[in-house]
């Protein structure tokens, strides 16, 4: 079973080897330029920096699969970091049933933002930009703008700042949410039918998807893990306040489509989401061990803006490949070039 | 024809009654001065509001606008620091945000990449360019820039009047010329559009630069009230004026809405914090209702609207 030259030009076509090479140079230039950079404290410092935005990418996924979008997923993360707060602050509550009610309130948002979106058939781009004032407006609420909860359990902020088999601790639960989104996904036809409806609603429906119950539960699960993520947040940090994850949303926006997914729907992998993931975090991380950023304290500016830069040429290169290949393969049906937006 | 104008009526309706509320119970929300200098503080978002509208009814989208109003607010400042006279100044602005506008309408309809993916990269490169180029100073602005100067009343009336004013030429346009009516048709089907003769390219490069050199327009509208440009002077702009176009009634589906009631839309919701203020409810509550305003409208309008067959 040798590899055919035929297999071996669509594996180099694939967004993930661009993604992979591109994770290579990073991982070569670093190690050069900045200073411990290939250290296991360094690694795992990414890791534990990343996780976050790391799972909110991965449950974007599938909903920019279906061909929707979420906008709100930053401040739920704030609005469910507050609400930890007042589980085991004010209402007492032990730290595992506080953690399990943050999960639920995650969820009921998800659920929300899924309502909206499937039974009135609102366009998911206007529904999460009002939840995404909404959620971020009642965390401030809840907290009358400055009221910040520290003092958790020390077993809670554990979770933050330990290892388990040389990993920290969020780097397990960021591969197990990327495992299970990648069952659901790539390994069962549930998942499968989530790009079907993003290539062709229409399509799914009459071949007898139940296309609103599928993109709504693409919500619910995006709910939940943002409610995961807003722990860690709070476990790392050790503190839970109305502004955090705040523009997470666009970070994460930016790993999936940087990961090759599209924004229209019907096309991505989890492989290329984590990669892509991993590219933003490597440069950023990476930054801010090179002596001269450091020295002027710019390494998450220049991080910030490496990965816009990053994003534009990946979306610009991408496009101009493939209408030179359309040209080259002398495909005359290319008058419907215009973009249409997600609704 | 009767339900043609509802959005626009009920939204007016709506604004009427949370001004009624105020003149019964804080009718110190009507006290001139500070009534002036709150529509004052307004203009500028006016001006983006209305090049947003363009953008929304091609049927695109722009969030890099907050990010674009921080370079041109940061560059007015200092070519007017360098001293070169107003006109430099609102050209230099002015002509910034149309080259951002155009690189975003490039890429969209050159490319034919997604509108929102291109101007969220754009967005975070401007915005991180900016914060690296700038560290978060502010620009001292000389003396005589303020309020163009003119005495303050003066400058807040000339500023409140140009806005309108332009409100009321840009809804005039939209409704009578062809360059109006084209936005319109390539909004509701591109396809359509190109085969009755006119270009979608072209229509959506030209709103793109229009709302950068709007959004320069206003940078420099912006500066000319305070002695100093905040670098942060943009941030949040983006979620501001999308919200208003919603509520105003356009349609991100596009080929849909009236710039009077975008108009309408963003007074209803900069009306919201100063109006909690002056109600006494504590003003953390502003995010909340601004998105409970924007579901609200959206809502409405599909209850209104029942939603085509297909999806």
């Amino acid at each position: 079973m040798n590899p055919s030259p035929r297999s071996f030009s669509r594996i180099v076509d694939r967004p993930e080897f661009t993604l992979m090479i591109v994770l290579i140079v990073e991982v070569i230039f670093f190690s050069v330029m900045g200073r411990n950079f290939n250290t296991a404290e360094n690694l795992a410092n990414l890791v534990r920096h990343s996780a976050e935005i790391g799972l909110l990418a991965l449950v974007l996924l599938p909903i920019i699969l279906t061909g929707g979008i979420d906008l709100s997923v930053g401040s739920l993360l704030g609005l469910c970091a507050v609400l930890f707060g007042v589980f085991t602050h004010d209402w007492k509550l032990a730290t595992p049933l506080a953690a399990c009610l943050t999960l639920g309130v995650g969820a009921m948002a998800g659920g929300f933002n899924g309502y909206l979106i499937t039974a009135l058939r609102l366009p998911p781009l206007i529904v999460t930009l009002g939840t995404f004032s909404l959620f971020r407006g009642l965390a401030e609420v809840i907290t009358r703008g400055t009221k910040t909860y520290g003092n958790f359990s020390p077993e809670f902020v554990a979770l933050g700042r330990d290892k388990m088999l040389g990993l920290p601790v969020q780097g397990w639960i960021f591969i197990v949410v990327a495992l299970v989104v990648g069952l659901i996904v790539h390994r069962s036809t549930f998942g499968r039918s989530f790009r079907a409806i993003g290539f062709a609603p229409e399509g799914a429906r009459y071949a007898g998807l139940p296309v609103l119950q599928r993109v709504a539960f693409t919500y619910v699960l995006a709910g939940v893990v943002v409610a995961v993520a807003a722990l860690i947040l709070t476990a790392r940090l050790r503190q839970a306040r109305a502004d955090a994850g705040m523009g997470y949303e666009l970070q994460a926006i930016t790993a999936v489509v940087l990961g090759g997914a599209s924004i229209f729907g019907g096309i991505g992998t989890v492989g290329g989401t984590v990669l892509g993931v991993a590219c933003v975090a490597v440069l950023t991380t990476g930054l801010k061990l090179i002596p001269a950023v450091a020295l002027q304290g710019i390494g998450s500016e220049l991080g910030s803006l490496l990965t816009g830069v990053m994003l534009i040429l990946a979306l610009a290169l991408g496009s101009i490949l493939k209408s030179l290949a359309v040209r080259r393969a002398r495909d005359q049906s290319v008058t419907s070039t215009q973009p249409h937006p997600i609704l | 024809m009767r339900g043609q104008y509802f959005r626009e009526i009920s939204l007016g309706c709506v604004f009427l009654v949370l001004l009624g509320v105020l003149g019964i119970f804080a009718p110190a929300f009507f006290e001139l001065q500070p009534l002036l200098s709150r529509l004052t503080a307004q203009t500028p978002a006016v001006v983006v509001v209305v090049g947003m509208a363009l953008v929304m009814i091609c049927r695109q989208i722009d969030i890099s606008v907050g990010a674009q109003f921080g370079v041109c607010a940061v560059l007015a400042g200092l070519v007017s620091a360098s001293g070169a006279p107003l006109v430099v100044v609102l050209g230099a602005s002015v002509l910034a945000g149309a080259t951002m506008g155009a690189l975003n309408g490039w890429l969209v309809a050159g490319l034919g990449l997604p509108s929102i993916v291109v101007t969220l990269a754009t967005m975070s490169t401007w915005q991180e360019a900016l914060r690296l180029f700038q560290q978060g100073k502010f620009v001292n602005l000389p003396v005589g820039v303020q309020w163009f100067g003119l005495s303050q009343v003066q400058g807040q009336i000339a500023l409140i009047g140009g806005a309108v004013g332009f409100v009321a030429l840009a809804a005039w346009a939209m409704k009578n010329l062809t360059l109006g009516r084209q936005i319109y048709a390539v909004g509701s089907d591109a396809e359509a559009a190109r085969l009755a003769g006119i270009h979608p390219r072209w229509t959506t490069i030209g709103v793109f630069i229009s709302l950068g050199g709007l959004t320069g327009l206003a940078a420099v509208m912006n500066i000319v009230q305070s002695p100093q440009v905040d670098p942060m002077a943009g941030s949040g702009l983006e979620m501001k004026v999308t919200a208003a176009a919603v509520v105003g009634g356009v349609a991100v589906s596009g080929g849909r809405g009236r710039l009077w009631g975008v108009f309408v839309g963003l007074l209803l919701l900069s009306t919201v914090n100063p109006a909690l203020t002056y109600l006494r409810v504590d003003s953390y509550w502003e995010k909340a209702i601004q998105g409970l305003v924007i579901l609200l409208a959206v809502i409405a309008d599909r209850f209104r609207r029942p939603p085509k067959l297909s999806q």
